[in-house]
């Protein structure tokens, strides 16, 4: 990942550029991971001999355009060659309008390339994105390069820029890119999610199988001991005068180790039996009710036609309902008419 | 019989791209607690389902009543979402435009939110049975659970509608007679296919440049900065965890009652139905019985006998009351009392750690 050292950011006068300029204020960019899943994956897609893709960032804003939240992008199309570049604004444009019809909330923010590189061709798509009308005017646009050379490190960056002192002619083509800022933020709910997915990072296939709760809790518990692990080993060498001792870090242990409750055994024994006998009794009745559900529902497919059933339920070449189930069925028909009901 | 078509059935396993399960996740937790419903795209590859991507349908602005917002309509609104007329051109205008920039264009079915597992609905059969005549026999529901997922693990399943339920709907019938007849059990519905979830290669790479455990070389400075944020992808452990799952517990035997309630009253409903008929088909025997006296006693004054059935334009038998509700309530009870089982038998391991954890050497005696 990017060194996330800090940035400097120096005010500048600014200089000619078509129409009003955006500003140049220092501004922090939070990227959502699906945000970053999708540049990666359209980058995978991209043409065999296209260098690098483009695309639109879709996000919200913060009130006073300080932070930019970069929550969804979609791929745009372009062709570039050595002397021109070519963006397809149409598409860029109805696909916009598609996308805010699903999400509302959400605005043009910037874009992205897959490449790191930044260059003229840059500079022009980048004034087209902060530009007036259909840009991001007046806040500045964002542009996130993320890396996907095979066998370098992927490396994002995010950049706005402001406009250089050059000639009228040259500023539609010429940005000077600031760095800022980013950083990669999700909330409670991506996580169990991206949990799974960072599970598959390791595995040679790339798949990863949706975990049971309880597969959930062994993990949880191996995770456990493994820091407990790591953390009595740490204590050791300390002890041993084998690692430098950090004060810190003994606080934060004593700290921890408070926390443990002092409680009278008797209690422990008397809350534990009476939750355990409650959380027992939900799943008992849960189970009855299934079975009683179940019950019914087998009476109610099972041939309930008085006498003669035998002979109908043979004719059924059922393979799920087991055959002695319907045959059952059959003969105590009369009454499992009634039994239905009572069943349930 | 519904074994036996499946096997026809050549999709198998569901294979999900993680940017899928990202912008399912994004959008269904953006949206909760409305349902979101949006359609994936991909491919099938032999006898596996790939699904390479994701869109939410549009949003349908709801008519606000007093400033306080009627979730219930959205979520209707938004429920029904994958069969409306205008979702199926937006759909086709977004597939058009993604095959220009080489996404997979083919529809491979929807996906929904639930909370707690209450997905089993007529909504949810209406809409992939929908998908899978009118578009494209493979498709697939992802269901993905808000509420469970953030319990812990994610949960996010893959559903289709098995072939025997498939015919059973087309004939719109759901008598007794034709249960007993087709043998269609609440079972047999939704047939859940495995699924997994699949990294590319870049992304495989980028997760392994995120840092995963903290570096052994840097000493904290102070304990302030042990307190902040952790690092990404640490396991989510507060969660995984807890013991305190009594609210989902509850909120899941709320659930359980209110199946239960709606099971009862289809069964009042079917009970009323045949004691109805019951009646009524009393009635028909007097009546037959009364015309055969009648005919007899003309015959033997030599008159020319009345028709038999002219019941049938007297009475009307009553119409019996579709069974299809009954039984996608009980495919949803069964739903709800697994998921109480899960949630038990997770918190009573839990539990019986913390005691053995609070009171050592109580475990080892009783061994």
């Amino acid at each position: 990942m990017a060194d996330t050292d800090s940035f400097l950011h120096l005010a500048r006068p600014l200089g000619p550029a078509p129409g009003a300029q955006s500003t140049t204020a220092p501004l922090n960019v939070v990227i959502l991971p699906q945000a970053i899943f999708s540049i990666l994956d359209h980058s995978l897609r991209r043409n065999a001999q296209q260098e690098r893709v483009i695309g639109t960032l879709l996000g919200v804003r913060s009130e006073d355009g300080q932070e930019v939240e970069i929550r969804n992008c979609f791929a745009v199309g372009h062709t570039e060659t050595q002397e021109q570049v070519e963006v397809d604004m149409d598409y860029q444009k109805q696909m916009l309008a598609l996308h805010l019809k699903a999400n509302p909330k959400e605005v043009l923010v910037g874009w992205y390339a897959t490449s790191a590189e930044l260059n003229t061709f840059s500079a022009l798509i980048q004034n087209f994105y902060g530009g007036q009308g259909d840009g991001t005017y007046p806040y500045p646009a964002v542009h996130l390069t993320v890396s996907t050379e095979a066998g370098k490190e992927i490396e994002a960056r995010t950049y706005i820029s402001a406009p250089v002192g050059v000639t009228m002619e040259r500023a539609a083509d010429s940005a000077a890119f600031i760095p800022v800022p980013y950083e990669i933020r999700y909330g409670e709910a991506e996580r169990s999610g991206l949990e799974v997915i960072s599970g598959a990072k390791d595995m040679p296939d790339r798949t990863a199988n949706v975990l049971t709760d309880i597969e959930t809790l062994e993990r949880g518990i191996e995770e456990v001991l493994a820091m407990l692990d790591r953390v009595s080993k740490y204590v050791e060498a300390v002890i041993e005068e084998e690692a430098p001792p950090s004060s810190a870090l003994g606080q934060f242990l004593l700290n921890a180790l408070a926390l443990a409750p002092k409680v009278d055994p008797a209690d422990i024994e008397r809350d534990f039996n009476n939750h355990i006998q409650d959380v027992l009794v939900v799943s008992y009745l849960a189970n009855t009710i299934r079975t009683q559900i179940d019950l019914s529902n087998r009476l109610a497919t099972a041939a309930l036609t008085l006498g003669g059933g035998d002979g109908f339920a043979d004719k059924q070449a059922n393979g799920t309902t087991s055959e002695t189930n319907q045959r059952g069925g059959g003969q105590r028909g009369g009454r499992g008419g009634r039994n239905q009901s009572i069943a349930a | 019989m519904a074994a036996d078509l499946l096997k026809d059935s050549p999709l198998k396993t569901v294979q999900v791209e993680a940017l899928v399960v990202m912008k399912i996740i994004k959008h269904c937790s953006q949206t909760f607690p409305t349902t979101a419903t949006g359609f994936i795209v991909g491919m099938d590859v032999s006898s596996q389902l790939q699904v390479t991507n994701s869109f939410p349908f549009p949003t349908v602005d709801v008519p606000q009543t007093d400033g306080h917002h009627d979730s219930n309509a959205a979520s209707n609104l938004a429920a029904a979402a994958p069969r409306a007329k205008a979702n199926a051109v937006y759909q086709a205008e977004m597939i058009r435009k993604l095959r220009e920039v080489n996404v997979d264009a083919n529809n491979v079915g929807w996906y929904t939110s639930a909370n707690l597992g209450n997905f089993v609905n007529l909504n949810m059969i209406e809409n992939q049975y929908y998908y899978q005549k009118e578009l494209n026999e493979r498709t697939v529901a992802l269901v993905y659970d808000v509420s469970r997922s953030s319990q812990g693990s994610l949960s996010l399943r893959a559903f289709r509608i098995s072939p025997s339920f498939m015919i059973a709907y087309k004939e719109g019938r759901f008598t007794t007679e034709s249960l007993q007849k087709s043998g269609l059990r609440y079972q047999d519905i939704l047939h859940e296919l495995p699924l997994t979830i699949h990294n590319s290669h870049l992304l495989s790479s980028f997760l392994h440049t995120l840092p995963k455990s903290p570096s052994q070389a840097t000493q904290p400075p102070s304990l302030s900065t042990l307190a902040k944020q952790p690092p990404p992808l640490t396991p989510n452990l507060t969660t995984s965890l807890t013991l305190n799952i009594d609210p989902f517990l509850s909120q899941t035997s709320d659930l359980l009652l209110e199946s239960i309630e709606a099971h009862h009253t289809e069964l009042n409903n079917h009970q009323y139905y045949q004691r109805q008929l019951a009646r009524e088909q009393t009635k028909i025997t007097a009546w037959q019985q009364k015309r055969k006296a009648e005919n007899a006693s003309r015959a033997l004054a030599k008159q020319t006998p009345l028709p038999e059935d002219e019941w049938t334009r007297l009475f009307k038998l009553p119409s019996e009351p579709g069974r299809l509700e009954s039984l996608l309530n009980s495919r949803q009870v069964e739903q709800y009392a697994r998921q109480v089982d899960g949630f038990t038998a997770g918190v009573s391991a839990k539990m019986f750690a913390v005691r053995g954890n609070l009171l050592p050497g109580v475990g080892i005696e009783e061994r």
